[in-house]
């Protein structure tokens, strides 16, 4: 059975259109990231899954039932982590983890759900003075009360630190071991990489590419892109047209850019140490260098602002293509 | 159920919050105050438990400022959370639009409920204790606890429309407007607004098979402010639903029950259709 079928579904506010003939489907017992910059539609898309929001146009099926008729009953088997909710100030967490448990009809004991999310120690504290990072955690203990079928996440690891992103995620792959479908979105791609089984990319309020993380990286090649800053102050030591040619013959470098003083390589794993190596070699000053983000990374922007891979013909993208990852770095 | 679990969480974030010790505080204040105005002055004077109730505790208090409180309880009771962002975290959970707005009813009413019963029995117990002691000739305890639960009935009424317009109202500014509007017509101007109605409607009235002066009646019962004076009066002149003007005492008490349900259903057929 599906856990998530949406079939031609639209949604418009106004005369803005927030997503656009969206057909998705997720499998029961997958962990699916749904990704997409902010304002790509992804909320709005959760809020139809969730009855928040009714579609303008098409079908949301959410565990084989109507997501607008039977809202109550999807939601008494799924768990949420809303975006942009708040707490009720003056009820305790525990409180709040109580009446998620008594809302689902479950069994749960709320303390073991407090704790589980790491918040047991400021249970009985009110949830109005906890951090966001708090508030984070008691939502999803909120979400996580009566073994949910489905566990629809969105943007989870927001307002949390990167410890409490990888708590987050190692939850996200407990529920997913006992066998729970996980739906959850992201605009960061790394902490999708871990747990998903399968990704999909929203932009603008369409899907414009969808893979397993495998497949994504497979269609960069998986390169990576270094910046090296050359030269001293005074523009001695540079990379001249020579420099540049010998890293060109670097064995596994695939691309090589001038960027000011500084050299943009595109280059396969492990070949940073050659190229460094090939510059110092040439009589280049190597003033700094660093790893751009991961190249999924560079394909998630690829994707989400302009240039993408599948050349997708789109009057909507008037972003300038190019002038995104250059802005770092080149302010010597 | 799930309604319960609701009113149940709406009424103890509600009691926990300061402006339920400062509403206790004041009703009881109040109270107190009158008590001592009417207090018997001369020797062998009775307490005069009616005159209390009737001329101070229902025009200051019942009629006037319970409606005021119970307007400020409920008008943000939906809004309020659609734009704090804490109604996400509601309709995360297994719950229907119906029973966030119902839930919410129940769960203000009886909180409101709560604070007139401990603001005006406080005073009331100690009125009692000094009746038993004898400082104070005849305080009539029954009627005064009889006139409590008409207090608390009319703050669930106005609790009830409040809600239902909080439930209509996209924004919290909407349902401020509202619950404004909403006290000032059935408290100040139910009676001139009315008088223009009539006014403007006696050509439609005219056709009808009842007279101009029936229908002034109906609209003046069937506000519930008017509602619960009628039906507080016979109880304590000990003809509630009995003696001669019984009918219009059934037709307040409906009228009563029709603003309890009806706002709230409006406002959730509204809320209902919105995207939130």
């Amino acid at each position: 059975m599906t856990a998530i079928e949406l079939r031609g579904v639209r949604k418009e506010f106004g005369d803005v259109t927030a997503v656009r003939d969206l057909d998705l489907t997720v499998a029961e017992g997958e962990v699916y990231g749904f990704l997409g910059p902010n304002g790509a539609g992804k909320s709005t898309t959760i809020d139809m899954l969730l009855d928040l929001v009714r579609p303008t146009a098409g079908t949301v099926r959410v565990l084989g039932r109507d997501a607008t008729g039977d809202g109550v009953a999807i939601r008494r088997r799924t768990g949420v982590l809303p975006d942009g909710f708040s707490v009720y100030d003056r009820l305790s967490g525990r409180k709040h983890v109580e009446f998620a448990v008594r809302s689902k009809e479950a069994d749960d004991d709320p303390d073991a759900l407090l704790e589980r999310v790491g918040i047991l120690d400021d249970a009985d504290r009110k949830a109005g003075g906890y951090s966001k990072g708090m508030r984070q955690r008691l939502a999803l203990a909120m979400a996580l009360a009566g073994e949910p079928d489905l566990l629809v996440l969105d943007e989870p690891s927001s307002g949390l630190d990167p410890a409490g992103a990888k708590e987050m995620r190692e939850i996200v792959q407990t529920e997913a071991d006992r066998g729970a479908t996980v739906f959850f979105s992201s605009h960061i791609l790394e902490q999708v990489d871990a747990v998903c089984d399968r990704v999909g990319i929203l932009r603008d309020g369409e899907l414009v590419a969808e893979d397993s993380v495998e497949g994504l990286r497979e269609a960069v090649g998986g390169e990576e892109t270094l910046e090296i800053a050359v030269g001293d102050a005074d523009g001695a030591g540079g990379a001249d047209d020579a420099a540049v040619e010998a890293v060109r013959a670097v064995d596994g470098v695939s691309r090589v850019d001038r960027d000011g003083d500084a050299l943009v390589v595109s280059c396969a794993d492990g070949a940073k140490t050659r190229v460094i190596a090939a510059l110092e070699d040439a009589g280049v000053a190597v003033d700094d260098f660093h790893t751009r983000e991961a190249s999924l990374e560079d394909l998630f922007l690829a994707y989400t602002e302009g240039d993408t891979p599948t050349a997708d013909e789109d009057e909507s993208g008037s972003d300038p293509p190019d002038d995104d990852a250059a802005d770092e770095e080149v302010d010597r | 159920m799930s309604l319960a679990a609701i009113a149940e969480k709406d009424f103890q974030d509600a009691v926990r919050s300061r402006g339920m010790i400062a509403l206790v505080a004041l009703f009881s204040l109040l109270v107190a105050v009158f008590a001592f105005v009417i207090r018997p002055t001369g020797q062998g004077e009775q307490f005069a438990t009616e005159l209390l109730l009737r001329f101070f505790v229902r025009p200051f208090l019942v009629t006037t400022l319970v409606p005021l409180v119970a307007v400020v309880i409920g008008y943000n009771a939906v809004s309020g959370e659609r734009e704090s962002g804490s109604l996400k975290l509601l309709l995360s959970l297994p719950h229907s639009r119906a029973d966030v707005v119902f839930g919410k009813v129940v769960g203000r009413g009886v909180a409101l409920s709560v604070a007139v019963f401990a603001g005006f029995l406080l005073p009331a117990a100690v009125l009692a204790v000094l009746a038993q002691t004898g400082g104070l000739a005849a305080f009539n305890a029954g009627s005064y606890f009889g006139f409590t639960v008409f207090a608390a009935i009319l703050g669930v009424v106005f609790v009830a429309i409040a809600v239902g317009c909080s439930a209509a109202a996209s924004t919290q500014r909407r349902a401020l407007i509202g619950g404004v509007s909403i006290y000032v017509l059935f408290v100040l101007l139910w009676g001139a607004v009315t008088g223009q109605f009539l006014g403007a409607a006696g050509g439609i009235v005219d056709p009808l098979p009842v007279s101009t002066e029936q229908v002034r009646t109906f609209l003046r019962v069937s506000n519930p402010t008017t509602g619960v004076e009628i039906l507080s009066n016979a109880f304590l002149a000990e003809r509630l639903f009995s003696g001669e003007n019984v009918n219009r005492q059934i037709s307040a008490a409906s009228m009563l029950v029709f603003w309890t349900v009806a706002p709230p259903l409006v406002g959730l057929w509204k809320f209902d259709a919105d995207d939130l």
